[in-house]
């Protein structure tokens, strides 16, 4: 799994389909949305916005009948996200998830981060309790990683401490918490206001600055060494085949 | 007692859980609300136990009255003025009413969710995406096998190092942050070296071959077709219900409940059985087996 | 008609110069039973990786490989997934899903068989495997030799012509090592599969094999049926040999002209022949289930008394009523079966668990009271059952220097304890590789450097023998005896009967949570009848007290 299927034709697959999503789709659905659902749409509209944007994900990784050792690599470092919450098991609020998908962004690539924030997201639930906010814990963690990827790729995030830590604080903070208390609203408000939004980012304030906190201290002691790492396996068992770097 | 419904196949499940969640979160009609949310609780209970009365009880009573409390402090819309606050914004009857239905609804949708929890277990729900996402309902599939597999082996490494004087349980929070991080970057290690044989297994297995197949051990039978066609036929009724307007009501600026017709008591019937319908099928199977029973 | 046919096959890593495989020459015939044995890198299981391309690591290769008449290459995926079934190592490596039925699919869904031959298939291997009482439950419930035997029932569920095998009960206790084996046995006998698998533990599977393969260095040194093997090994005077099974060293100890044997019983029909018209050399008197009070002016490094543990409140007892010391200095072997609470007596010395009735001191002091520094540094070491469990770094001398990261030495007296302990640990050659590079041999000796560098006067050990070969077990012997002259108390919990009778200087057998006899090592086997080693279970009928094999083979020469 290397970072170039993404910028060949994989990336314009995806940017294609993404491009009938946000222009045909979407505003479909906001306009049924608010010609039909009324009271409700707030949360109905948002929610199908968040599961079109990761069906292409979904679509163009199944289409490419990805090999074992992909599915492998996801997996393990979905899994590491979920369980490495009890390392940590003495400090409450200290979650690896989104350090450990930033740096499976950086080093595997977009698509790689996405599907590794999805996944952890996910499965995390089933040992923790689906419930309305599953699709928005996917959503952030999944968006984060493919942010990373993406900026990775384009230069602008590099595998130095201070821009990982810093990448990472700003999108827990913003990202996540923007978007996580974003979608709790519009769980249960039925009326949009901004009153309400705002009143539910005042409260997740400490909450996120935690979070945001604990994962740069992540990145700042567990980036390096987790890079190498995976640079090692990448190498060492051909997972990127030799020259295809 | 053990649940029936659970035995279904999860297509059955999964339809019933996605409706019932669905309509919970959308019909802001006073009867269907109360229907709803009366069937969940009594759900939970059966599926949960005493575990689902004191969740119930402990958390999502007062979480409905903090919610049913939040919105009037917010939504001043509504016509009938109750009293004014000190900074001067209307507290309205309007509000107050549509605060406790928000709220109830929230709260219903949290108590189907601990039902779904139970009912629609992780196997269920990747045999449901086995067939459209087989690739990723096989990541699932391995992240759930992983989870418990390093928490133990986390476990481990942390009496490991314990053993050679670092401990997690002690020490100030930075140096605890420290020793866990150590161990999950050994936890890293071992996991990513050791997963390289895991794909050198499904490798030898054939993983990758074209024209993979997903097998379980789950049959669509008879009675999941005729739990499916009344629940596809309760669903239609209830859509349709919708569709002309009956399964809502109007909050502002003034309440208005839509007119009783004896077509919205067809779809309170058919919610009613539709929420209900695990908790039927469950003392239906009671009462046969105890049939049965008494004739052995 | 032949499965396979190796025809001059050599095979080099990237960036390597010595051939991994040199010049590899080999038939092997429809059903048979081939086993290949040779020490830790000697390239057996590269060998065997080349009998699946799909598994072959990148390197170059000459020569050439057929399958069932046909070139290695020119087998196609599908043959190669469903034909050749591989089994690996490690029992928990090898699962993929989480379910046990779904694990005993997944071969065939990637065959794309239809639901009712997966249906069929699957039953049929969970019966043949034992495995219906346990289908639907999820892996992560199952004991290591179910992992395993789940692996073996997942693969042949796939019907393959030939198994492949690389050290498949390493990681197994003894007890699920011979279940295991016994199954291999039944499926080359009951279905005719062809059966090549690499062992360590020669003792059980040699006297099942047709062939026995020896490889060092990566050719084969020696082949043909087990006593050939045996004879012209000991001919070679090859270190291998102190890996055939006891009663093949004995023989070849003795002087003689019999037949070779290779089972327990046959040995004994050997010994009793050869004994014929000779008087066996007298023996010393041991009473059967003697508990002699092993008597040492030492004080205790380690003592529990009237111990009692249990995980949960309402739990089972795990430990019960235990009570023993061993004294400074002691090397002291806790033996018994899996589940018996010896690896829990290892966490009650080390403080991880406490019981919640009775005392366990470390030297005078309760370990769940010392703070983590008092005693694990200078005091108490211990080597973990999985080495890899320690490694933090990515280079072996990165992680020795980080084990003393924490301490307030100097620069050179830390470089001066590291390139003490290096030497010691001869990892001289290790230092600049990955820790995951090393054998597991290798990987135990940097595990043990880094416990050593806390210089630990009472070393723990859990079953530090387990996959290891004959030879880096010998090491491994060198290694703690060198320790424990230096005054270091050894404390052992081990499967490794064998290993402990020959090694160990007190033997206590552990039983339903607490200890049953405790003796010096050779009176201890002498005193028992099944939990023993092979040499004794071989002459016991003559010599009570001849527990290793030296011990026997000198009994002989004894005998006149």
């Amino acid at each position: 799994m290397s970072e170039k299927p993404l910028a060949g034709s994989r990336l314009s697959r995806r940017t294609w389909l993404a491009a009938v999503l946000i222009l045909v789709v979407i505003p479909l659905t906001i306009i049924l949305g608010i010609v039909v659902l009324d009271d409700r749409k707030y949360y109905f509209i948002s929610l199908l916005i968040v599961l079109y944007t990761m069906i292409p994900f979904a679509l163009v990784f199944e289409k490419r009948k990805p090999q074992a050792r992909e599915l492998i690599v996801i997996a393990v470092l979905a899994a590491i996200a979920v369980a490495g919450r009890s390392a940590f098991f003495m400090l409450p609020q200290f979650k690896p998830v989104v350090a450990i998908v930033i740096i499976a962004g950086v080093s595997f690539g977009a698509e790689a981060g996405f599907l590794v924030g999805a996944t952890a997201g996910f499965v995390s639930n089933f040992f923790f309790g689906q419930g309305p906010w599953t699709p928005w814990q996917m959503f952030c963690f999944g968006i984060i990683g493919f942010l990373a990827g993406i900026l990775f790729q384009k230069g602008l995030l590099k595998k130095t401490k201070l821009s990982l830590c810093l990448f990472g604080g700003l999108a827990t903070f913003f990202v996540y918490g923007g978007i996580i208390n974003f979608g709790s609203v519009s769980i249960f408000s039925s009326q949009f206001s901004w009153q309400v939004l705002l009143a539910s980012y005042v409260s997740g304030f400490w909450f996120d600055i935690v979070h945001a906190a604990a994962t740069v201290l992540f990145l700042f002691i567990l980036a390096r060494p987790m890079l190498e790492k995976l640079d090692r396996i990448k190498t060492k068992y051909g997972l990127i085949e030799p020259g295809d770097k | 007692m053990q649940d029936r419904f659970s035995s279904f196949h999860p297509i059955v499940n999964f339809t019933y859980f996605a409706a019932v969640l669905l309509f919970g979160m959308l019909f802001m009609h006073p009867i269907l609300q109360a229907v709803s949310l009366a069937s969940a609780l009594v759900y939970s209970i059966m599926l949960n136990g005493k575990k689902a009365v004191t969740f119930n009880l402990l958390y999502m009573l007062p979480l409905l009255l903090i919610t049913a409390v939040l919105n009037p402090v917010f939504n001043h819309a509504g016509v009938t003025i109750l009293f004014y606050l000190h900074n001067g914004n209307p507290i309205t009857l309007e509000s107050i009413v549509y605060g406790v239905s928000a709220a109830c609804m929230f709260v219903t949708v949290i108590i189907w969710f601990s039902c779904y929890n139970a009912v629609m277990t992780s196997d269920k729900f990747i045999y449901l995406f086995g067939k459209i996402m087989p690739a990723l309902s096989l990541i699932f599939s391995m992240v759930l096998r992983f989870v418990p597999r390093y928490i133990a082996q986390l476990k481990v490494i942390s009496n490991a190092q314990k053993c050679i004087g670092r401990d997690v349980s002690q020490g100030t929070i930075l140096v605890r942050a420290r020793n866990g991080m150590t161990i999950l970057s050994i936890m890293t290690t071992w996991a990513l070296e050791n997963a390289i044989e895991t794909a050198d297994s499904m490798k030898s297995r054939g993983y990758g071959l074209p024209g993979r197949t997903s097998f379980s051990l789950i049959r669509f039978d008879t009675r999941d077709k005729t739990i499916f066609l009344i629940m596809l036929g309760l669903i239609a009724i209830i859509v349709t219900g919708a569709a002309l307007g009956e399964n809502t009501m109007r909050f502002f600026p003034s309440m208005k409940v839509p007119d009783r017709s004896p077509l919205s008591f067809i779809v309170y019937l058919a919610y009613l059985g539709l929420c209900l319908l695990p908790v039927i099928i469950n003392a239906v199977e009671e009462i046969k087996w105890k049939r049965i029973a008494s004739r052995m | 008609m032949e499965t396979y046919r190796i025809e001059n096959v050599s095979f080099t890593f990237p960036e390597k110069e010595k051939k991994a495989l040199a010049d590899i020459n080999l038939t092997i015939k429809s059903g048979e039973f081939i086993t290949i044995c040779g020490k830790s890198g000697c390239g057996k299981s590269t060998l065997l990786r080349q009998l699946k391309a799909i598994l072959t690591p990148h390197g170059k290769r000459s020569g050439h490989i057929y399958f069932s008449g046909q070139l290695m290459e020119e087998v196609d995926q599908r043959t190669q997934a469903s034909e050749i079934g591989f089994v690996l190592q490690n029992p928990d490596n090898q699962i993929v899903t989480d379910k046990v039925w779904h694990e005993l699919a997944f071969g065939l869904e990637s065959l794309g068989c239809d639901t009712a031959t997966i249906r069929l298939r699957v039953a049929e291997m969970a019966s043949f495997f034992g495995i219906h009482t346990w289908f639907r439950k999820n892996v992560s419930e199952l004991s290591g030799g179910q992992k395993q035997l789940l692996n073996l029932a997942s693969i042949m569920a796939m019907h393959p012509s030939v198994l492949i095998l690389d050290e498949p009960t390493s990681q197994l206790d003894p007890i699920a090592a011979s279940d295991f084996l016994e199954t291999v046995k039944k499926i080359n006998r009951e279905l005719g599969t062809t059966i090549i698998m690499t062992e360590h533990r020669l003792e059980e599977i040699v006297p099942i094999t047709d062939r026995l393969i020896v490889m060092d260095e990566g050719e084969i040194i020696a082949e043909g049926t087990p006593e050939q093997v045996g004879t012209a090994l000991g001919r070679m005077k090859h270190p291998m040999f102190l890996s055939m099974p006891t009663p093949m060293q004995i023989y070849a100890g003795v002087s003689n002209s019999l037949p070779c044997p290779v089972t327990v019983k046959e040995g004994r029909q050997w010994l009793n022949t050869y004994l014929s018209g000779k008087t066996a050399a007298s023996m010393e008197e041991v009473s059967e289930g003697s508990t002699a009070v092993v008597s040492s002016a030492a004080a205790a490094a380690i003592s529990f008394k009237d111990v009692w543990f249990k995980h949960e409140k309402n739990g089972a007892d795990i430990i019960k009523d235990l009570t023993f010391k061993v004294k400074e200095g002691q090397f002291y072997c806790l033996v018994g079966g899996n589940g018996t609470g010896k690896t829990t007596t290892l966490s009650l010395m080390s403080g991880i668990v406490q019981p919640y009735r009775g005392k366990v001191l470390i030297g005078g002091k309760n370990p769940a009271k010392m703070n983590v520094q008092e005693l694990f540094i200078n005091h108490v070491g211990i080597l973990p059952q999985n080495p890899q469990t320690l490694f933090v770094k990515k280079t072996v001398r990165l992680d020795l220097e980080e084990m003393l990261s924490q301490s307030t030495m100097s620069k050179e007296d830390k470089a001066r304890k590291i390139a003490d302990i290096v030497a010691f640990a001869e990892l001289a050659h290790l230092l600049d590789m990955h820790p995951y590079d090393l054998s597991g041999g290798e990987q135990q000796r940097a595990a043990l450097a880094k416990v050593l560098l806390l210089e630990p006067r009472i070393l723990l050990l859990d079953e530090p023998t387990k996959g290891l070969d004959g030879f880096f077990k010998e090491k491994l012997a060198q290694f703690l005896q060198k320790l424990n002259a230096n005054g270091v108390t050894i404390v052992m919990v081990s499967h490794d009967v064998e290993f402990c009778a020959k090694y160990g200087e007190i033997c206590s057998m552990f039983f339903d949570g607490s200890i049953i006899t405790t003796n010096t090592a050779s009176k201890f086997f002498a005193g028992n009848s099944f939990y023993t080693t092979a040499a004794n279970r071989m002459a016991r009928h003559i010599w009570r007290d001849g527990v290793t094999i030296e011990d026997v083979i000198e009994r002989c020469q004894r005998s006149l």
